[in-house]
């Protein structure tokens, strides 16, 4: 497959969007905001009853949708995913659909059992 | 390699690619082929983390509390600062900028090794305190003069745990005698499933759990927060030894950056073990809350639900 390539132009480049794409250094500062602030707002949410306050799962509830925001801001500008093709965002999000689909099918068993909760 | 004026050959441009921006593509997806796999990979203990503190959520949040939330704050936001020192380290590559680049990737092994330095920390403690979750490998605490009532303290749960022993101040229980070694929990702990037994929100599976003959078994219940001490250095101690694989990446790198491989051209070693390194600090932003900090607030306000 060496074969001579004669179209190795700069101009080239351009259907490879992620090539050369250069992050500008205040999302990469905006994201770290995020990350530090949800950190610290997490630590202290903890400490609240959440679950007396408002519903039974609450504290838990809050935990996970403040990582879930971290998470995508990793994913979608550290790891530049907001800027990869359309293959790259398939894959990213074909594994969190797995994972939901194990956490879903092993739950749907295991809460099901009668009596509730027991093997 | 040379100027030739019917090809530019790009340096780092493989022969089997049509060009750079194919390459940089088969690189990114063999990464996140890999990604996937990782998130299959830890995804299995998460899924043991949900089934079993669906069951013993008072057992989880005793376990927590053993936990130090401050520590793992601690090393939560040093992570948060070395995926940012990453991400610059993959910015000056696709800049040529050779030396910002070699520091950025340094500075970011400094964070790995000090996230790794307070898990040594963390571990230590649980050891001194009888939480590694196999018997006999935790620090040997003699009985002290060998009276009988602090030998009755030994295996304090063995037995039914009394109004007295409960009321024990934390002093006190910090001190617990170990002469073999074992996995022990503190009579406080117990107080957690008389308030949940109170609010009347335990689980089927803890009404089963954690008493006998209607009364709290202090061995049944220690044996459920056994469970959480498994997961926790089951998921910690996997995520430690992906940070040790990144550190040993990120020493190749720096190496490979300091005599100028990377450049504008080609920077996709940089990138790709960026990649692994912010999945490896994305498995630690789920990994603080669900151990370190859920249950937390029935500790940090003495009431149920």
């Amino acid at each position: 497959m060496a074969e001579k390539h004669n179209h190795h132009d700069s101009d080239d480049h351009g259907e490879h969007p992620q090539e050369h794409h250069i992050v500008g250094l205040p999302i990469y500062g905006a994201v770290f905001g995020v990350l530090f602030f949800g950190t610290i707002i997490t630590y202290y949410v903890a400490l609240l009853d959440l679950d007396n306050a408002l519903f039974p799962g609450a504290n838990t509830l809050v935990a996970l949708l403040i990582a879930f925001a971290k998470m995508a801001c990793v994913v979608l500008f550290f790891m530049h995913v907001y800027w990869s093709s359309k293959l790259i965002w398939l894959t990213a999000i074909a594994g969190f659909f797995w994972l939901a689909i194990m956490f879903a099918f092993t739950m749907q068993d295991y809460l099901t059992r009668v009596p509730a909760g027991v093997y | 390699m040379a100027h030739d004026t019917h090809e530019y050959h790009p340096p780092g441009l493989q022969h089997q690619f049509e060009d750079m921006g194919q390459q940089q593509e088969s690189a990114s997806i063999g990464m996140w082929m890999f990604l996937v796999q990782e998130i299959m990979f830890f995804g299995g203990l998460f899924t043991v983390y949900l089934v079993f503190r669906s069951r013993y959520p008072m057992a989880f949040a005793a376990g927590s509390n053993h936990l130090d939330a401050l520590w793992g704050g601690l090393n939560t936001l040093v992570l948060i600062v070395s995926s940012l020192t990453m991400a610059l380290a993959v910015r000056s590559a696709q800049l040529s900028n050779r030396v910002l680049t070699v520091v950025l990737i340094v500075v970011t092994m400094v964070f790995g090794a000090t996230f790794l330095g307070v898990k040594a920390i963390e571990y230590t403690d649980k050891y001194n305190h009888g939480l590694i979750p196999v018997d006999g490998l935790n620090k040997k605490i003699p009985v002290e003069g060998g009276h009988t009532e602090h030998a009755s303290l030994t295996v304090p749960l063995e037995t039914k745990v009394s109004a007295a022993e409960e009321t024990k101040s934390q002093e006190q229980a910090e001190h617990l005698p170990n002469p073999k070694g074992n996995f022990q929990i503190q009579p406080d702990d117990l107080k957690l499933v008389v308030m949940a037994r109170d609010g009347k929100f335990l689980t089927e599976a803890e009404k089963i759990g954690y008493f006998s003959n209607g009364e709290i078994d202090g061995a049944k219940f220690r044996d459920k927060v056994r469970i959480f001490f498994w997961i926790y250095f089951v998921m910690t101690g996997l995520h430690a030894l992906h940070m040790i694989v990144g550190l040993g990446l990120m020493a190749w790198l720096a190496w490979k950056a300091w005599i100028g491989t990377y450049s504008s051209e080609y920077y996709s070693p940089v990138e790709m073990s960026g990649l692994y390194w912010h999945f490896v600090d994305i498995v630690w932003i789920f990994l603080f809350p669900l151990l370190y900090l859920l249950g937390r607030h029935f500790i940090a306000h003495g009431g149920g639900h």
